[in-house]
């Protein structure tokens, strides 16, 4: 009735008539949000089964009702045939769920060894762990699969990959019935994600029903059978792999063509200069690199891995210090690595890196955007909490930031919404210059968007937008001037119409 | 890519046994140098009267030591154990002195330890009160309960059962005290199960990671409730020997012991974040301080120096344990 990827010679033949799994109906809401209403999701046994969707759209929510880590609130739930009530991870664990999760659940602490056994250990005579059994047979599974893992490394020394192929391991470990891989390949190497397919095809090949999450499309399409697409919470599609094209799918997804990913609705730029950069260079990186950004303009620069755009970014800001040039905001000097005159003079960066360098995760909606304006809320050194809300709802309202309230924690909204928080928060304090570095980065295709319509917002109120990108389409798309860098020297600067995806990547080279 | 051959793995332990292994030769190291210290220092240090005896001051430490630092492995921590030392002589002599029976004496100071287990089990693990809280509130209960009873006098033990006595100065074979036999063999039992039980594996998951130990199937509340109940346990049993020692029940009994065998749990290198340390590592750390404090006494030292010099003992263990980890985890 099961299946032991480790001892497949002791597997009874699984009755493939019946659906592995069979969601109907499923409903699940959250303080303010609905999460999932009314899906369908059917997996059969010895098929792969791909769940698409944009962050945000259900997928997560899904797979942990699925593993009992989140419980439903309307639907039921069939594993082959019977209804069955699945209330926590140890219900689905014994039902042969095996869910692969995006984040590394394993405990650091232990051997890789132990953490594939970690949800049942094998014991010997008397209850007693046999560690001589897990050690084997962990080394064993891994030759099995053609993973390259040390099964007696300490978990937590292992680099991301190796610990995603732990995980992956450990779901092969017991007997399945369903594997569920939430985002398998997202840091596995293109030799890695081969093996990895070639393990899934023979646990589909064993009987096993296979759901596979991901927004890869070329993953999609080279291992799945059949494609479930979710958006905002519902069902939108299960079709058949072949019936569907690269658009198909996007448009599944989205909700939308994605020819208007770059409404462009702002007039021409200014002849005004909001900020002029002379001859900058840094001890590190960047060297002699002059430029002016226009007022309501789109300055985009493009650049390799490794060229100097957040060196760029984090210099023009104030943040980091620079051994040579000047830099002027809208005629005002602003000398390096000082933040604090930076924000004054009107010049803001929003940062690549919104976890660590732009939010604070914990704090709620409405502190993360009034940080850098707490000053003018202050009445004789009190925050006039009123005055502050008041100001963030107009640019949730503007921005349209979909958050339950403005007391959310700011880590539970997605990344489009973060990265608009994080553009109210510079706005608030009245910028004139605002410096963009990777604004798509981790954002899906809906929510990037609404950020490109934002950044053309930006530029339509008057503002100089300078953004550093490494996406060709978003360059082209957003920007009316085009800089290029290379190995931190800027290489060329152009017009929109005279830049073409060629003359752009001769100049990255250099 | 090539495949993993077994020949290239390493046999024996598994890695985290290799890492505690190490820090347990560290530990044993340093008591043999305060062993050695002593004896050359400290006169009569180094006699087989000597060391066992500490021995038995040890046991009580140790004992309760083991419920410690397995509530400290499962995330949490327990300092109501000193009053509970206290609390737990009341209905052992009041039975004992009712029934002339030790075996009642007994359950019934087990039965207490139970129950108080269960409580700080409870509010931690299912009503969600951070145990440090729930812990101070039982040890100020207990304290309180115990003071209100017996007032100033201490409840003596009229039975005075031989059998009873016995714990306090009976001696295995003549030399190794009962105490530390009864220790030992709990050292034993409960190492041997955080290492090769199921269920002590999956105090270090709890501990080292409770959102894991979830999606693995654990039961995370129950397993913190069971570390609340032996930790209670554990600490009755240091209790009873304590009466015994004492031959009475009264509110003095183990105060702040609690925070000797803390002091001791974390200079043993079991983490106050749960998941890491051994039991063994525990030991040592209780054994280091009680000859420190034996042979510090036997040069003279007054005991506030004593106090002095643990403080500064386990900052530095602890600091020392800190700059290893994060050289670790920078390299």
């Amino acid at each position: 009735m099961s299946v032991d990827f480790l001892h497949p010679g002791e597997t009874v033949a699984i009755d493939k008539s019946v659906p592995a799994l069979e969601m109907r109906g499923i409903g699940k809401r959250f303080p303010g949000v609905v999460a999932l209403d009314n899906v369908d999701l059917t997996l059969e046994p010895g098929k792969i089964h791909a769940l698409m969707g944009e962050n945000g759209a259900g997928k997560s929510t899904l797979i942990k009702i699925m593993a009992g880590v989140y419980g439903k609130d309307a639907g039921t739930v069939r594993l082959r045939g019977r209804e069955a009530d699945i209330k926590s991870p140890r219900d689905s664990l014994k039902e042969g769920i095996k869910v692969v999760f995006q984040e590394i659940a394993l405990i650091a602490e232990f051997s890789v060894a132990e953490n594939i056994f970690l949800e049942g250990y094998p014991t010997g005579k008397g209850g007693s762990i046999d560690w001589k059994k897990i050690r084997a047979d962990a080394a064993a599974l891994f030759k099995r699969i053609g993973f390259n893992v040390d099964p007696a490394a300490r978990t937590g020394s292992l680099p991301v990959s190796q610990q995603q192929m732990v995980e992956i391991a450990r779901a092969l470990a017991h007997e399945a019935r369903v594997v569920v891989m939430d985002e398998p390949t997202s840091s596995l190497t293109p030799n890695e994600v081969s093996l990895l397919f070639t393990v899934i095809r023979r646990l589909a090949a064993l009987g096993i029903a296979v759901l596979y999450v991901s927004h890869k499309l070329d993953e999609v399409f080279e291992i799945a059978d059949t494609v479930t697409v979710l958006r905002d919470g519902r069902h939108v599609s299960t079709r058949p792999i072949g019936e569907h094209t690269n658009d198909t799918l996007i448009q599944d997804m989205i909700g939308r063509r994605i020819e208007n990913l770059f409404p462009r609705k702002r007039g021409a730029p200014g002849s005004k200069v909001a900020l002029s950069v002379e001859g900058l260079s840094t001890a590190k990186k960047l060297k002699d690199v002059s430029f002016e950004a226009h007022a309501g303009e789109v300055l985009g620069f493009f650049g390799l891995m490794g060229a100097g755009r957040t060196e760029l970014a984090k210099a023009i800001v104030g943040y980091d210090p620079i051994t040579s040039g000047t830099i002027a905001v809208d005629g005002s000097r602003l000398l390096p690595h000082d933040t604090h005159t930076g924000v004054r003079l009107g010049i803001g960066l929003l940062t690549e890196d919104r976890k660590s360098e732009g939010l604070m995760g914990e704090l709620p909606v409405y502190q993360n955007a009034s940080l850098a304006s707490l000053s003018a809320f202050a009445r004789m050194g009190f925050v006039d909490k009123a005055s502050e809300r008041k100001a963030v709802q107009d640019y949730v309202d503007r921005f349209r930031i979909r958050t339950p309230s403005l007391f959310q924690q700011v880590k539970n909204l997605s990344g489009g919404n973060q990265q608009k928080v994080l553009i109210s928060r510079w706005l608030m304090r009245g910028l004139k210059v605002i410096v963009v570095d990777e604004p798509t980065r981790g954002i899906d295709v809906g929510a990037k968007s609404e950020i490109f319509a934002l950044i053309d917002r930006l530029a339509g109120e008057g503002l100089a937008v300078v953004m550093m990108t490494s996406e060709m389409p978003e360059l082209l798309g957003l920007a009316d001037r085009i800089a290029v860098i290379c190995e931190g020297r800027l290489t060329a600067i152009m017009p929109r119409d005279k830049a073409t995806q060629e003359n752009i990547l001769n100049a990255a080279i250099g | 890519m090539s495949l993993v051959s077994t020949d290239t793995m390493k046999p024996g332990p598994s890695m985290l046994a290799r890492l505690v292994a190490r820090q347990e030769l560290a530990l044993l190291l340093c008591l043999i140098l305060v062993i050695a210290f002593f004896s050359f220092t400290a006169e009569n240090f180094f006699s087989v009267r000597n060391i066992t005896n500490v021995l038995g001051q040890a046991s009580l430490a140790l004992t309760a030591g083991i419920g410690c630092a397995i509530v400290f492995m499962s995330g949490e921590v327990d300092i109501s154990i000193g009053s509970l030392l206290a609390t737990i002589a009341l209905p052992l002599i009041i039975i004992m002195n009712d029934t002339n029976s030790l075996v009642l004496g007994i359950g019934g100071a087990l039965l207490f330890g139970l129950i108080i287990g269960v409580v700080n089990g409870y509010l931690t693990a299912y009503a969600g009160i951070n145990s440090l809280i729930v812990t101070l509130g039982t040890m100020f209960i207990m304290r309180g309960g115990v003071y209100l009873y017996t007032g100033q006098r201490a409840i003596p033990d009229d039975a005075a059962l031989d059998s009873f006595i016995a714990l306090s100065d009976g001696r295995l074979f003549n030399i190794i005290p009962y105490s530390a036999v009864i220790a030992i063999v709990l050292l034993a039992v409960f190492a041997y199960m955080m290492q090769h039980r199921p269920f002590g594996r999956q105090i270090y998951a709890v501990g080292g990671n409770p959102e894991v130990a979830r999606l693995a199937g654990y039961d995370v509340r129950r397993v913190k409730f069971i570390c609340f109940i032996i930790s209670a346990l554990l600490a009755t049993v240091a209790g009873i020997i304590l009466a015994a020692r004492v031959g009475s029940a009264q509110h003095t009994a183990g105060l702040n012991f609690e925070f000797q065998v803390v002091a001791a749990t974390v200079l043993g290198g079991v983490s106050l974040a749960g998941g890491i340390g051994s039991l063994t590592g525990m030991a040592l750390g209780v054994l280091i301080l009680q000859f420190l404090s034996n042979g510090l006494r036997g040069l003279g030292l007054p005991t506030e120096w004593q106090l002095v010099i643990t403080g500064m003992i386990i900052i530095a263990a602890v600091a020392f344990d800190e700059a290893k980890r994060r050289r670790a985890i920078g390299g």
